[in-house]
């Protein structure tokens, strides 16, 4: 293609959204730029640990074999922490790994896995152009015509942002706002390298098998919580604070990550690991509200983390599953539609058709759930009182223990008719 | 139609490389990039190609690896690479890497200016410039930090140790270049995207036609860490101070 001919779709970033997408186009033989601001795809990208592979196989089902992912997830975990104390919750189940089977998840390294799908979408014919930041929009009787980056321009038919959480593409376009603190989460991470043969040891993992944990009551009760990955030779340890809560109290996540890492409870799973990435990232907290009203202009759409597409039900985080399948449902957009016109719409219509908008819809109550502000202090704590009321024993008579609990419950100030309510709320807004 | 060739090294990025606490060096997680001298060199070549009215050619002799650099270095504005891809590269000394070199521009003609950086970024041994001079049989200008192209003539202000010395040659020369010689701007889009349709030239071991072996051999490689003393000065400034003329006595340095 000579330099003034125009691209069918130019795709600004190469996270796994606009990978998806850019592969998924030039497989049905479109000219697809993507254009990466990193100097390799995934540099910039240290977010996260947990990959759903069911989006993977829905992008390609020959993917899945030679991806670059790390261990399929068997141990579900829950850990609250309180104080020094801890409590673990392990889920096992060897179903999530079945012979024959697809495992459910795996974890993962974002800079070896973003730089694989980039890689694959290249091998379809797309056109990979790293350390190149697109600085703004061309526009054209209202329609979105191309990006501008330095002082150079590129022109398709279509423009797709999967330039990530706050996108600063889609606020050129009008279609976002600057970021709002409360729907958006700061999350910091760390990447500590340790043998598999220890990871295995002290997660007590099958060679392969890994574990998720998430980690609630380490936020000195601020709204967040923490996360650890097992990976093949290394664990991902991290946590999420909302910013604003984090600056009134004086609190920076840095502190809050550190002091989960010295807690008695984790530390050892740590012990004589050496980190080798750390790295910040925003995440979008507001689920199905925090999609923007409009996911697309005449030209332009938007997918992925730009697009707010990130569910955080507390006991999970979802968004590069969710992103691949948007990156998708934007390609069949583009392939179907006969007009640049028709493609936004077509996009909305594949977004339902692939259940990505329903499911989004279908988690909304979590943002109210996740708003309660004494799951972060007050339940850890009473969920380590409970623990130490019921193990420890001193040889003398116990005595009721209803009316002992009811008093835990009342020192942590809390009340049966609040937990009610909140097991009411939760049944009712899901 | 005269050529300006900038002879490139493929690195590990030092940013990656980990001391152990035994400091043995882990070189097994370090990405490769151009040696960032070698940046400024290549530019120096497009510019100076420019001025010849002629071509700017890349040459690098790597390992296979090296294959990552082609697009990058295309891309800073070079119309053609040549790379000499062999495993023996990664073994190689001063000697061996020079004669490569010189045997892949002997195959080029109209060569009016070979330019290397004065040192790589990794061992920076400062010996490809001049050995490929004495190889080609071609003057040689060392720590260069400007060039003027006058026809046929090309002088260079060399940058020594307490003065500036200018000298003039007539081309074809070798020239080793400092950083300062120009500034390496960052590819854009274009220049990226353009990258990928230029011309690659590939030669394998064979097509030199030189014996690969290494007279001198790397037998080991350690991290090097300054001893500190860790003395932390407690008291007010006037102690503080007191404590640090004491300190430096006694250590004997004042
Ligand atoms: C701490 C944390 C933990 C998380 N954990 C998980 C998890 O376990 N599982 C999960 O599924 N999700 C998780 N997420 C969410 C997940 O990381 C995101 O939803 C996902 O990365 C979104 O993918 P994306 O492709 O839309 O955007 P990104 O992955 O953010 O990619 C955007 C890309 O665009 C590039 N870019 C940006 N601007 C420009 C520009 N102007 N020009 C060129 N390039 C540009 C960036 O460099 C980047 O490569 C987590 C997020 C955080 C912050």
């Amino acid at each position: 293609m000579s330099e003034d001919e125009k691209f069918d779709a130019i795709i600004i970033g190469a996270g796994p959204a606009g990978s998806a997408c850019a592969y998924t186009l030039a497989k049905d033989g479109k000219e697809v730029l993507v254009i990466e601001k990193g100097d390799t795809p995934g540099s910039k990208n240290l977010t996260g640990g947990r990959f759903y592979t069911y989006a993977l196989e829905m992008l390609d089902a020959d993917l899945l074999k030679e991806a670059a992912l790390e261990r399929k997830v068997t141990h579900e975990q829950l850990m609250m922490l309180s104080g020094d104390r801890g409590i673990t919750i392990d889920y096992y189940d060897p179903s999530f790994n079945q012979k024959g089977h697809t495992p459910v998840s795996y974890t993962i390294l974002r800079a070896s896995f973003d730089e694989w799908l980039a890689g694959k979408a290249e091998e379809m014919g797309a056109v990979v152009v790293c350390g190149v930041k697109v600085d703004g929009l061309i526009e054209k009787d209202g329609m979105i015509v191309g990006v501008i980056a330095g002082e150079d321009e590129m022109y398709a038919d279509v423009v797709i942002a999967a330039d990530g959480v706050n996108s600063l593409i889609a606020q050129h376009a009008g279609l976002i706002n600057d970021i709002e603190s409360h729907t958006v989460g700061v999350g910091i991470k760390e990447v500590i390298e340790l043998s598999g043969k220890t990871i295995e040891e002290r997660f007590n993992l099958k060679p392969g098998e890994g574990a998720a944990r998430m980690i609630l009551g380490c936020t000195d009760g601020i709204h967040g919580g923490g996360f650890l990955y097992t990976n093949q030779e290394s664990i991902s340890l991290g946590c999420v604070l909302m910013p604003e809560e984090a600056a009134e109290r004086k609190i920076s996540v840095h502190e809050v990550l550190q002091n989960l890492k010295m807690h008695p409870a984790v530390y050892p799973l740590l012990e004589g690991g050496h980190t080798v990435e750390y790295g910040a990232h925003l995440v979008s907290e507001a689920g199905f509200r925090g999609i923007p009203k409009k996911l697309y202009r005449d030209g332009f759409i938007i997918i992925g983390d730009a697009a707010g597409l990130v569910i955080n039900t507390g006991y999970s985080i979802r968004g590069i599953d969710l992103a691949i399948v948007s990156g998708i449902a934007a390609a069949n957009a583009v392939i179907r539609a006969n007009d640049t016109a028709s493609v936004g719409p077509a996009y909305i219509t594949e977004l339902e058709n692939l259940k990505l908008i329903p499911t989004m819809k279908a988690t909304d109550g979590f943002f109210e759930i996740l708003e309660t502000p004494w799951l972060y202090d007050k339940l850890p704590n009473l969920g380590a009182d409970i623990c130490a009321y019921l193990y420890r024993e001193d040889g003398e008579l116990p005595g009721s223990i209803k009316k002992d609990i009811l008093k835990l419950v009342k020192a942590n100030g809390l009340s049966v008719f609040q937990l009610a309510k909140f097991g009411l709320k939760g049944v009712r807004s899901l | 139609m005269s050529k300006t060739i900038v002879c490139y090294k493929w690195v590990k990025d030092e940013a990656d490389i980990k001391v152990n606490p035994d400091l043995s060096v882990d070189l097994s997680k370090a990405k490769g990039k151009i040696s960032d001298y070698d940046k400024n060199a290549i530019e120096a070549a497009v510019q100076a190609a420019r001025l010849l009215a002629g071509k700017s050619i890349g040459l690098t002799f790597g390992t296979p690896k090296t294959k990552q650099s082609l697009k990058d270095a295309l891309s800073r504005g070079l119309e053609e690479v040549c790379w000499i891809n062999t495993e023996a590269a990664a073994e190689a000394d001063g000697i061996v890497t020079s004669k490569a070199l010189a045997a892949a521009i002997k195959k080029m003609d109209d060569v009016s200016l070979v330019i290397c950086a004065e040192g790589a970024s990794d061992t920076y041994a400062r010996q490809t410039a001049p050995r490929l001079g004495a190889l080609l049989q071609w003057p040689v200008i060392t720590s260069v930090s400007k060039i003027q192209i006058n026809g046929d003539i090309l002088s260079a202000s060399r940058k020594l140790d307490d003065c500036i010395e200018t000298v003039k040659v007539k081309l074809p020369a070798v020239i080793a270049v400092l950083p300062e010689i120009c500034n390496a701007p960052i590819p854009g889009l274009k220049a990226v995207m353009a990258a990928g349709k230029k011309p690659i030239a590939e030669y394998q071991a064979g097509d030199i036609g030189i014996d690969f072996t290494s007279k001198s051999q790397v037998s080991g490689l350690k991290a090097y860490a300054m001893n500190r003393k860790n003395i932390i000065l407690e008291g007010d400034t006037s102690e503080k101070i007191a404590s640090l003329v004491a300190a430096l006595k006694k250590e004997g340095v004042l």
